[in-house]
């Protein structure tokens, strides 16, 4: 995990809201999908995403719900609230507005075209 | 190699106690890991590879169960305060009890020692007396702490029917009781001015009907 993992879980909940707009998931499968998209770069610790799991349904931006699986194991799934979807909007207008800043702020100055201008 | 999946979480979660929310915790992530393990197995892994890799991907969720932990000390608490809650309301029951059993008093003093004023002074003692108590017992009935679930667990639903019962049947205990001093004295004040000793008695059967107009209209209010 070389790229800058700590960049990204700062986005965390809106990583994991991001996976429950289209449908409920639960644990596993919502890590899995966060793997695959980054081609095995970036995945969650399973602390990172119980916790952030709590803090969501705690702020009420997720429910959630025990599958029910015929064979093996229940599944726990969450599912997005209508909160949740609102607090995905924002958090992704945030980081829009964030990431153009910051591209305008890291972008060198090219001091040899401003002697001549 | 599964089992063993599920004796490392359990040995995390082992300082933790096992309240609803910790089991569930618990049994979430073992659900998850072993659906990690199955995926790196058939993926090519070996067993030994894929376990090292699952447990690795734990992380430190020492966080975690410290909140979890948190949340069934403040059920601690609030069953503290809940103690404090019924002591009040023992009191609150002695001192009524008392004031009933109290409240003839006047009016027998007055009457042994022959005095005048039995009805001007010992009846309106007597029902102040009985107001006051059945006012502390109403009062504390509907004071009482009411139970709400922390928990949505079968003992927890439980619990809040039990206190939700108690509750509406105390109310009726304090209002029935009242009702039966009041009764009583009516028939003793009333038979000792009219002595009418033949007819008073009556006044039972008449308040037994009233009772039992007031569980009607407390079984068609619920």
């Amino acid at each position: 995990m070389t790229i800058a993992s700590d960049l990204i879980r700062g986005h965390t909940d809106t990583i994991i809201l991001a996976r429950l707009m289209g449908e409920d998931n639960y644990g596993y499968e919502i890590n899995k999908s966060i793997q695959q998209k980054t081609d095995g770069k970036y995945e969650l610790k399973e602390a990172t995403l119980y916790t952030a799991f709590r803090r969501l349904e705690g702020a009420g931006c997720i429910s959630s719900y025990w599958g029910d699986e015929q064979t093996g194991a229940r599944r726990r799934y969450y599912k997005i609230t209508d909160k949740g979807r609102d607090t995905y909007a924002t958090l992704i207008e945030e980081w829009a507005s964030a990431k153009s800043m910051i591209d305008k702020l890291i972008e060198a100055q090219d001091i040899s075209l401003e002697r001549k201008g | 190699m599964q089992y063993r999946i599920r004796e490392h979480v359990e040995e995390l979660f082992e300082d933790t106690p096992p309240t609803k929310k910790a089991v569930e915790l618990q049994e979430e992530m073992i659900q998850n890991l072993n659906d990690k393990y199955n995926d790196l197995v058939s993926g090519g892994k070996t067993p030994e590879a894929a376990y090292n890799i699952t447990v690795a991907g734990i992380g430190d969720i020492g966080g975690l169960l410290s909140q979890v932990q948190s949340e069934s000390i403040e059920m601690e608490e609030y069953m503290v305060e809940n103690e404090m809650g019924r002591q009040k309301s023992a009191l609150f029951t002695a001192v009524s009890v008392m004031l009933y059993i109290l409240s003839p008093l006047a009016l027998i003093v007055m009457a042994i020692f022959g005095s005048g004023n039995v009805a001007r002074v010992g009846i309106p003692v007597m029902f102040v007396m009985v107001a006051l108590a059945t006012g502390l017992l109403i009062y504390n009935s509907m004071t009482k702490p009411k139970y709400y679930k922390k928990d949505d667990t079968m003992v927890e639903e439980f619990r809040e029917w039990q206190a939700d019962t108690q509750g509406k049947r105390g109310l009726r205990k304090a209002i029935s009781s009242a009702l039966w001093t009041v009764i009583v004295c009516a028939y003793f004040v009333i038979s000792f001015l009219t002595f009418a000793w033949h007819v008073t008695w009556i006044i039972f059967l008449v308040g037994a009907a009233i009772e039992a107009f007031i569980n009607i209209a407390y079984t068609i209010k619920k």
